[in-house]
């Protein structure tokens, strides 16, 4: 095992199953999260592009982060269903967006061309008599993602740091040791969802621990306790992939085809980081909830080639070294005396 | 989430209240930095709520198996395909909604330790070749060389820490795994040696600072190489997808700017031209920036799309300088006779300040490319599809 971990007899793998078809956005688990493990806010600033996502990423005081998936641009279809209908004369008043005066009163960059383009979209068609409701509807869903540490079987943070403040728990979480962490900050381009980051204030890394401590004391990750819809389910990992694979069988029968799991029920060999201990119900392609396709632990996969490919690369270097300066010493040696310049 | 250099008003308060305390930041448990030593008002009591198996998980539980929430003992193939389907699909979906990923939030340090490393490695091996070939003088001047580009190295990355005063925790654990543990091990041996072989020569013993920079050359060879391998073992695309160039790259560097800095230092201790050291370092500092330039070249044609964030922006500008100090050091090297010496003092120059906007190019294009979320995104795609793609 090249891992530092804990161990305990009778411990089980725990996990986070995070369904987003049940998620309502609401974020009290971003505020519980922030609650008990005392994480300030990061302000409040929307984030770029145009969202009504106020806290942007995971990062070092945001161990959660309910993400909203806006569908800024209406497909080709909508435009065009839209077209006919206002050909038919039908539709309604376009309200103002409220947001659009209050984003860009507030100082937050974010301007009307940032915002869901029903403005724009009206505008286009020369005329505000728009169906606002009929707009919004054909626009894609508005859907909401609870993102948190994946908790990575083979995790690149993990691997990747230098001081061993980084383990892996009795229950096979990855977590974070605040005493131990230095700062070096080589766990944040190493993780592959861009989850653990450093404080800026503090100096040190940090991330979700999948609450260790409330754990230990037999309660529950306060992220999933807080949650209203259960969108968050919390328990031994194998009941939980056991779930969310009826979940995902459940919800096809019933027509949602492109419900999928990410990070758990794949195939051997097409793991997402050989199985994520958080794993997720989505139901759009996962860069559109800025996840990657595919994920491994980077020293893991890269290491050993590099490191081969470096030192062989160095020792031919050493070599050619000697054997430049042998080749001119010997050169000079046999070199007529008049003709030595030394 | 970034916080555009203002501190958060959390953060003003918290600084208000440790300023008005003087500096007081006692916890009220225990010592800071170290574990808290407290125990339960009653041993092996619990706490409110809990429960055995973390039964208030199952308390707050909404989904019971009449809510036809989930259906049990669904096929597993259904749920292979479902996957297989949206996550191994070739295309990537038209809107990305970053950020995927965080880029490395390491600043100006890094790269200038990654410059003094590679010259303490070049200057290492020409100091072992030196002494091979029996040129003791030289291998002396090439030793304090070594030295003196390795002695500002861990004080950089000491200043690059979130918290510099705990930088003897790298020194903690011996992590093969983790390129940063045994790159900084690899430097504490590395200078102790170097050191070790300068104060020999100081002392007048020939036979250890021999063996001892011997000893340097032989960390050497990790010291130049690994710092490649630390940015490639990252999930970065633009470093990540070099993994075999980029280490190789950084050692031509490294083998480069140690010989040319070697070059210039006999020379200023009197070495005089045609001195057969002094010219074969000139051909080790050419062959070695030749092919660093053509390896780069080759990695950057085979990158493609990944390789914009070696051509846009300040890295990209670096980059460019850093091609073109290389190309007109190389000219300068083939139009000898006419400018005398100085034209190779010129082109050694060049190539030591090219090797520097080399390690800069590198670790600002990884910053590029980690916040490029559509490049972060594909790079991903391109790996799961082949694995995921259905032959079928």
């Amino acid at each position: 095992m090249s891992e530092l971990a804990i161990t305990r007899p009778g411990a089980e793998r725990m996990g986070f199953f995070t369904d987003t078809t049940t998620c309502i956005g609401c974020k009290a688990c971003e505020v519980a999260c922030k609650q008990w493990n005392d994480l300030p806010a990061d302000g409040s600033a929307f984030r770029k592009g145009g969202s009504y996502d106020n806290t942007g990423a995971l990062g070092a005081a945001t161990w959660r982060h309910v993400r909203f998936v806006e569908n800024t641009q209406p497909s080709e279809a909508a435009r065009a269903d839209a077209r006919a209908r206002l050909a038919e004369g039908g539709g309604g008043h376009v309200p103002s967006i409220p947001a659009v005066s209050e984003l860009e009163g507030a100082g937050s960059g974010a301007t009307a061309e940032d915002l869901p383009d029903l403005v724009q979209w009206a505008e286009d068609n020369g005329t505000e008599e728009v169906d606002v409701a009929g707009a919004v509807a054909d626009m894609e869903r508005w859907v909401f993602m609870s993102d948190v540490c994946k908790h990575c079987t083979n995790a690149g943070c993990l691997d990747a740091c230098p001081t061993g403040a980084l383990i892996r728990t009795e229950f096979e979480t990855v977590v974070l040791q605040a005493d131990v962490c230095n700062g070096c900050g080589y766990c944040i381009p190493s993780c592959p969802f861009g989850v653990v980051n450093r404080d800026q204030f503090d100096g040190r890394a940090a991330k979700c621990t999948l609450c260790y401590d409330r754990l230990e004391d037999g309660l529950e990750p306060a992220c999933a306790k807080s949650c209203p819809t259960d969108s968050i389910q919390f328990g031994p990992y194998d009941e939980l992939v056991e779930t969310a694979k009826g979940r995902v069988t459940a919800l096809h029968e019933r027509g949602v085809t492109d419900a999928y799991l990410y990070g758990a029920g794949d195939a051997d060999g097409e793991q997402l980081a050989g199985g994520l201990g958080a794993f997720f119900l989505l139901t759009q392609p996962p860069e559109r909830f800025g996840l990657p396709a595919w994920a491994e632990s980077p020293a893991q996969e890269n290491v050993p080639g590099a490191t081969l490919a470096g030192l062989t690369a160095a020792a031919v270097a050493g070599v050619l070294t000697m054997a430049s300066l042998m080749a001119s010493h010997r050169r000079h040696r046999t070199r007529p005396r008049w003709k030595r310049s030394v | 989430m970034s916080h555009d250099g203002r501190a958060p008003e959390q953060e003003v308060l918290r600084r208000f209240e440790r300023d008005r305390r003087e500096g007081d930041v006692r916890p009220a448990v225990g010592t800071r930095g170290e574990p808290a030593r407290w125990r339960r008002a009653v041993r092996d009591a619990t706490v409110a709520l809990a429960g055995r198996d973390w039964s208030d998980s199952r308390w707050s539980f909404i989904f019971g198996d009449d809510t036809g929430y989930t259906r049990p003992g669904g096929s597993e193939d259904q749920v292979v395909e479902a996957n297989r389907r949206m996550r191994g699909a070739p295309d990537v979906p038209q809107q990305i909604q970053g950020p995927v990923m965080h880029p490395a939030v390491w600043t100006w340090e890094v790269p200038l330790y990654f410059w003094f490393g590679g010259i303490a490695t070049g200057s290492a091996f020409v100091a072992a070749a030196s002494d091979l070939v029996g040129d003791h003088d030289s291998a002396k001047v090439a030793r304090m060389v070594a030295l003196a580009a390795a002695v500002p190295s861990a004080p950089l990355l000491i200043k690059d820490l979130g918290r510099p005063e705990r930088f003897l925790y790298m020194l903690r654990i011996f992590k093969p795994r983790s390129p940063m543990s045994m790159g900084a091990w690899c430097l504490s041996f590395f200078s102790s040696a170097a050191g070790a072989a300068v104060a020999a020569d100081l002392l007048g013993r020939e036979r250890e600072a021999r063996a001892a920079g011997a000893v340097t050359a032989f960390f050497g060879t990790y010291l130049g190489s690994y710092t490649g391998v630390l940015l490639s073992a990252t999930a970065v695309p633009v470093w990540a997808r070099s993994k075999l160039f980029l280490p190789p790259i950084f050692v031509c560097t490294a083998v480069a700017t140690g010989a040319a800095t070697t070059r210039l230092a006999l020379a200023a201790t009197g070495t005089k031209v045609g001195h057969p050291t002094r010219t074969a370092l000139g051909t080790v500092e050419t062959a070695a920036m030749a092919t660093e330039l053509v390896l780069s070249t080759v990695n950057e044609k085979r990158l493609g799309r990944l390789g914009e964030s070696l051509e846009q922006g300040r890295p990209g500008t670096l980059f460019k300088l850093a091609k073109w100090g290389v190309r007109t050091g190389l000219a300068l090297r083939f139009a000898r006779k006419r400018g005398g010496p100085w034209t190779h003092h010129v082109a050694s120059l060049l190539y030591i300040l090219s090797g520097l906007a080399f390690r800069f190019a590198w670790v600002g294009a990884g910053r590029t490319s980690a916040a490029d979320d559509e490049a972060v995104a594909r790079t991903a795609r391109t790996r799961s599809h082949p694995l995921t793609h259905d032959p079928a």
